[in-house]
């Protein structure tokens, strides 16, 4: 076989690899595994509630977007459709009990179904930001003592 | 009875029904849905705070962006990097009212036609919104529903070139909120 005919099947082979490649790992990219991620903050829940009631837009830059620990004695939990959130109740206001919003990663639902309010409980999960009455964290998992 | 009494109870009934009612939810789904020319793309956010003030038509939504959700993670990066730019934007708000208020009727469990109309601010933009929807009264809760389209355009939202032909330039928003009355 020719030289260049060597090296253009060597050329297509490798673009092929390429595009598989870039299909795996950036098109059709895992999300993220909240789970086993390492926090970038760790505080407790009243801490952070407070940072976005007293300055919002200092607390989004900082935590919006961010994996969180945190922890505090839990309020209550809720369960609406598949969705199992615990809540943190700070204050009240125009919607009732505000707070910290937390929803569960699915794996996590029945551990999180046995939390007793006003326990104490260690959670992590992904900050959405403030919405003007709760903090929103999501994907949570129970991080164990 | 005498009908001094049947107009008493008729207007404390009233007075009652129109006290300051508030309907609210924070665990509302919000769907948006794109027919693009390669693929669907569609996103589902379950955190969605809405209220209601019965008594006056009042009718906010109040929608965190980094909490849609997309099949794919790399969309989901590119809606929250480029598209909403939700670390600059990190909300999208709905200030409105219900015109037709009056004629839901709280103790008759039913279909009602809801016309809303208030304004819509996404990505920094604030734009007037005037849409149809339902609302079912089951069991003292509200059930809202509401199907509509947005230019992406009006939000100042731009897809560069070599997607821009793979997402559709209108975007469907799917509304499904169930309200309960509030406890203050």
């Amino acid at each position: 076989m020719k030289t260049w005919i060597k090296i253009l099947l060597g050329l297509v082979v490798v673009g092929i690899i390429a595009l598989l490649l870039v299909y795996k790992f950036v098109y059709n990219k895992q999300h993220p595994d909240y789970e086993n991620l390492e926090p970038a903050f760790t505080v407790t829940a009243q801490d952070l509630y407070q940072a976005y009631k007293t300055n919002k837009e200092a607390a989004s830059a900082k935590y919006n977007g961010k994996i969180i620990a945190l922890t505090g004695k839990l309020s209550k939990m809720e369960t609406a459709d598949s969705l199992v959130t615990a809540v943190f109740v700070f204050n009240q206001g125009d919607f009732g009990d505000e707070g910290l919003r937390c929803t569960m990663l699915k794996k996590f639902n029945d551990a999180a179904d046995k939390l007793q309010p006003d326990g104490e409980v260690k959670l992590k999960g992904y900050c959405t930001g403030y919405n003007e009455t709760d903090v929103v964290l999501e994907k949570c998992s129970i991080i164990n003592q | 009875m005498s009908k001094s009494c049947i107009i008493f109870l008729l207007v404390f009934m009233t007075a009652f029904s129109a006290g300051a009612q508030k309907y609210i939810t924070k665990t509302g789904h919000i769907k948006f849905y794109s027919d693009g020319q390669l693929e669907k793309i569609e996103a589902h956010n379950r955190q969605v705070n809405s209220v209601l003030d019965f008594s006056t038509g009042g009718f906010v939504f109040k929608v965190l962006m980094k909490s849609f959700e997309f099949e794919k993670a790399l969309m989901q990066e590119h809606f929250n990097e480029n598209y909403v730019e939700s670390d600059k934007y990190p909300a999208a708000t709905f200030v409105g009212k219900v015109t037709n208020i009056k004629d839901v009727n709280l103790l008759k469990d039913g279909m009602y036609d809801a016309n809303v109309e208030g304004k819509m601010t996404m990505h920094g933009v604030t734009k007037d919104l005037t849409e149809k929807g339902t609302f079912e009264v089951k069991q003292g809760k509200i059930i809202g529903k509401a199907k509509f389209n947005i230019v992406v355009a009006d939000y100042k939202i731009t897809i560069p070139g070599n997607v821009g032909n793979n997402i559709s330039k209108t975007i469907e928003i799917t509304v499904d909120i169930t309200l309960d009355k509030a406890n203050m």
